[in-house]
C-alpha cells in the first residue's frame, strides 16, 4: 500500500490521476442516464472497463484515478448522493487490485516478462482474473455499505455490480491494454517507468496475498449472497428478506478486512523490470 | 457541450464558505437517511429545497428534468415491488410500501438536488480549495481540480470523435450489446491517447513552474468563515442532532411495513 501514498510526490503521478479521472469521468457521464439499474444508485456503465486498466497501466495513479474520476462522474451526472462515498472506496479497488496482483496471479504471468504485452494466453487469462477480483472487491465494499444503510440489499446489488464490472472489462480489456501498452510505454508513463522502486511495497508473501485477495473478494461475494439468502432471507438478485440484518454485514466483513490484509501483502515491486516492446 | 452546473450569480447561498456548503451537503445525506417516513423527511425536503430557492439553483434541476421524472417513475415502481405492507391499497401496491417507496424517492432526489445546490453555488476552485481548508492534501486536490476541468473538454472530444466515426460509416447505435461494446473501442482509442498524450509536457510545465517546491502554499482564492457561516453550521447541527435524537427514540418508521 506504500506506493499510494508516496506516488503523490510524483508530479507525472499526480497528473495521470487527473488525466484518468477526467477520461473515466467524461465516459461516465456521457453513459448516464443510459439504462438505469437502481434509481440514484447505478446504471449499465460500459466506462467500467477504464479502471482495471488504469490500474494496470498506471498503477497506484490509476486506482486514485478510478476513485476519483467515479466522484466527478457522481457529480457531473446529477448522481452524487450516499453511494458516492463507498462508490469512492469501490472504485479505488477496482483500479489498485489488478496491478497489485498482476505479478502473482499463479505463475501466469513470469517474473522475467511482467509487460502487458496481450500476446500470449496466459496473460489474457491472468487480466481475467484480475479483473474479476477487482469487479468483485469493488461490489462487496459498495454492497456492503449499502446494505448497512439499508438502502439496497447485498444479494442483489453485489451480483449487479460484479456483473457490471466484469462485462465491461472481460472483451474490451484485453484489448484496450493491447493496443494502449505499447504506447504508454514509449512515451514513458508506464507505471513503473514513472516511480522509483523504492517507492512501492515490498509486501510479504505474495502468492498467499494474491489468494487472499480473491478468497477475500470472490469468496465474500459468494458468502454475502449465500447468508443474505440464507439467514436475512434476501433472494438471489432480488428484493426480499431484510436487508441491512447483522448476518450479512457481520459475514461480510471478514472479507473486506481479508481484502485490506492482503493489500498489503501484495507487492509490485516484482514488476520493475527491464524489458524491451 | 456545457456540463457545468455553477451559475455565475450573487446569492446568499453563493457568499457562504466553501466549507460550509460542502458541510452542508454532507449533514443533509445524515439527516435524509435516518427516516423511512416521508413525513419526518419532509422538513429536511423543504430546508434543502429552501437552500435551492435562495440560491437560484431550480434552473439546473429544470436541466435535469428528465433525469429526475426517470428516478421518481422508476424509484416509485422499483420500491413498491420490493417493499410490502398490510393494508392494501391496489394492484401490488400498499400504504405502507406507498410512503416507503415515496420517502426512498424523496431520498434520491432530495440528495441530487442538494449535490446540485452545491454545484451551482461552487467553483470548481472554491470547491477543491474548500476540501484543502478541510483537510484534503494539496497534490490531491490539485488532481481533482484538473479533472474537474478536463471532464468538460474530453466529454466534448468524445462527442467529435463519435460524430468523425459516425462520418466513416460507424454505426454506434445498431447490435447487440457486445457489438456496440467492440464499436465503442474506436472511440476510447482516440480520446485515450489525445488525452495522455501531453503528460510529459504537462508535467514539465508544471515543475517549471514550482509545483511541489514548497509545502506552504499560498492561493489566489481566499476563504473565510463570517458570522453567517457560523449561524447556518449551528443550525445545520442543531437539525441533525433532532434528528438523531427523534430516530433513537423510535420516530420516524412505517408500522407494519416488511422491507426487500
Amino acid at each position: 500500500m506504500k506506493e499510494v501514498i508516496t506516488m503523490w510526490k510524483n508530479t507525472r503521478m499526480v497528473i495521470l490521476v487527473a488525466l484518468s479521472a477526467a477520461i473515466y469521468a467524461a465516459f461516465l457521464i456521457v453513459f448516464k442516464g443510459g439504462i438505469v439499474i437502481v434509481p440514484g444508485i447505478t446504471e449499465v456503465r460500459p466506462a467500467n472497463v477504464f479502471p482495471p486498466v488504469f490500474g494496470l497501466l498506471f498503477g497506484p495513479a490509476g486506482a486514485w484515478g478510478s476513485a476519483i474520476g467515479n466522484l466527478i462522474g457522481d457529480m457531473f451526472g446529477g448522481s452524487l448522493g450516499i453511494g458516492s462515498i463507498f462508490g469512492f472506496f469501490g472504485n479505488f479497488f477496482l483500479g489498485f487490485v489488478p496491478y497489485k496482483m498482476w505479478g502473482s496471479v499463479f505463475g501466469l504471468v513470469k517474473k522475467e516478462d511482467m509487460s502487458l504485452n496481450m500476446g500470449d494466453w496466459k496473460k489474457i487469462a491472468a487480466f481475467e482474473i484480475v479483473a474479476l477480483t477487482s469487479s468483485a472487491a469493488c461490489a462487496i465494499i459498495i454492497s456492503w455499505y449499502l446494505d448497512l444503510a439499508g438502502i439496497v440489499p447485498f444479494a442483489f446489488l453485489g451480483i449487479t455490480i460484479t456483473v457490471n464490472n466484469f462485462a465491461a472489462a472481460v472483451i474490451v480489456g484485453p484489448i484496450l491494454i493491447a493496443l494502449l501498452y505499447p504506447r504508454v510505454k514509449r512515451w514513458g508513463l508506464f507505471w513503473t517507468d514513472v516511480m522509483d522502486k523504492e517507492d512501492v511495497s515490498k509486501g510479504f508473501a505474495t502468492n498467499l496475498g494474491s489468494l487472499l485477495m480473491i478468497i477475500g473478494s470472490l469468496g465474500g461475494l459468494i458468502v454475502g449472497i449465500l447468508v443474505a439468502t440464507g439467514a436475512a432471507g434476501q433472494e438471489l438478485y432480488g428484493f426480499a428478506g431484510a436487508s441491512g440484518q447483522t448476518a450479512v454485514w457481520a459475514a461480510v466483513l471478514p472479507f473486506i478486512l481479508m481484502i485490506l490484509v492482503a493489500s498489503f501483502m501484495l507487492s509490485g515491486q516484482e514488476q520493475f523490470v527491464d524489458e524491451e516492446l | 457541450m456545457n456540463i457545468d452546473f455553477y451559475l455565475d450569480i450573487d446569492t446568499v447561498i453563493h457568499r457562504f464558505d466553501g466549507r460550509t456548503k460542502i458541510i452542508l451537503f454532507l449533514v443533509s445525506f445524515l439527516a435524509l437517511v435516518l427516516f423511512e417516513d416521508p413525513l419526518f423527511i419532509l422538513p429536511i425536503a423543504l430546508l434543502i429545497l429552501l437552500q435551492n430557492f435562495l440560491a437560484r439553483a431550480w434552473m439546473n434541476i429544470w436541466r435535469m428534468r428528465f433525469l429526475l421524472f426517470l428516478l421518481t417513475f422508476t424509484s416509485i415502481i422499483m420500491w413498491n415491488l420490493f417493499a410490502s405492507g398490510e393494508t392494501h391499497l391496489f394492484w401490488f401496491v400498499d400504504l405502507e410500501s406507498l410512503l416507503y417507496s415515496t420517502a426512498r424517492t424523496m431520498l434520491i432526489l432530495l440528495m441530487i438536488i442538494s449535490g446540485l445546490n452545491l454545484l451551482s453555488t461552487t467553483r470548481n476552485e472554491e470547491l477543491v480549495l474548500a476540501m484543502i481548508k478541510l483537510g484534503l492534501p494539496y497534490r490531491v486536490g490539485f488532481a481533482i481540480s484538473t479533472s474537474l476541468r478536463m471532464v468538460p473538454t474530453i466529454s466534448t472530444s468524445i462527442y467529435t470523435i463519435s460524430q468523425a466515426q459516425r462520418s466513416r460509416g460507424l454505426d454506434l447505435e445498431g447490435g447487440g450489446i457486445l457489438e456496440r461494446l467492440r464499436k465503442f473501442i474506436p472511440i476510447l482509442i482516440p480520446v485515450f491517447i489525445s488525452t495522455i498524450r501531453d503528460t510529459n509536457i504537462f508535467g514539465m510545465a508544471l515543475e517549471s513552474k514550482g509545483f511541489g517546491a514548497r509545502e506552504d502554499r499560498t492561493y489566489y482564492l481566499e476563504m473565510t468563515m463570517d458570522r453567517t457561516d457560523f449561524l447556518v453550521l449551528a443550525f445545520c447541527f442543531l437539525i441533525v442532532g433532532l434528528s438523531l435524537y427523534l430516530e433513537f427514540a423510535g420516530f420516524g418508521d412505517i408500522a407494519g411495513l416488511t422491507k426487500f
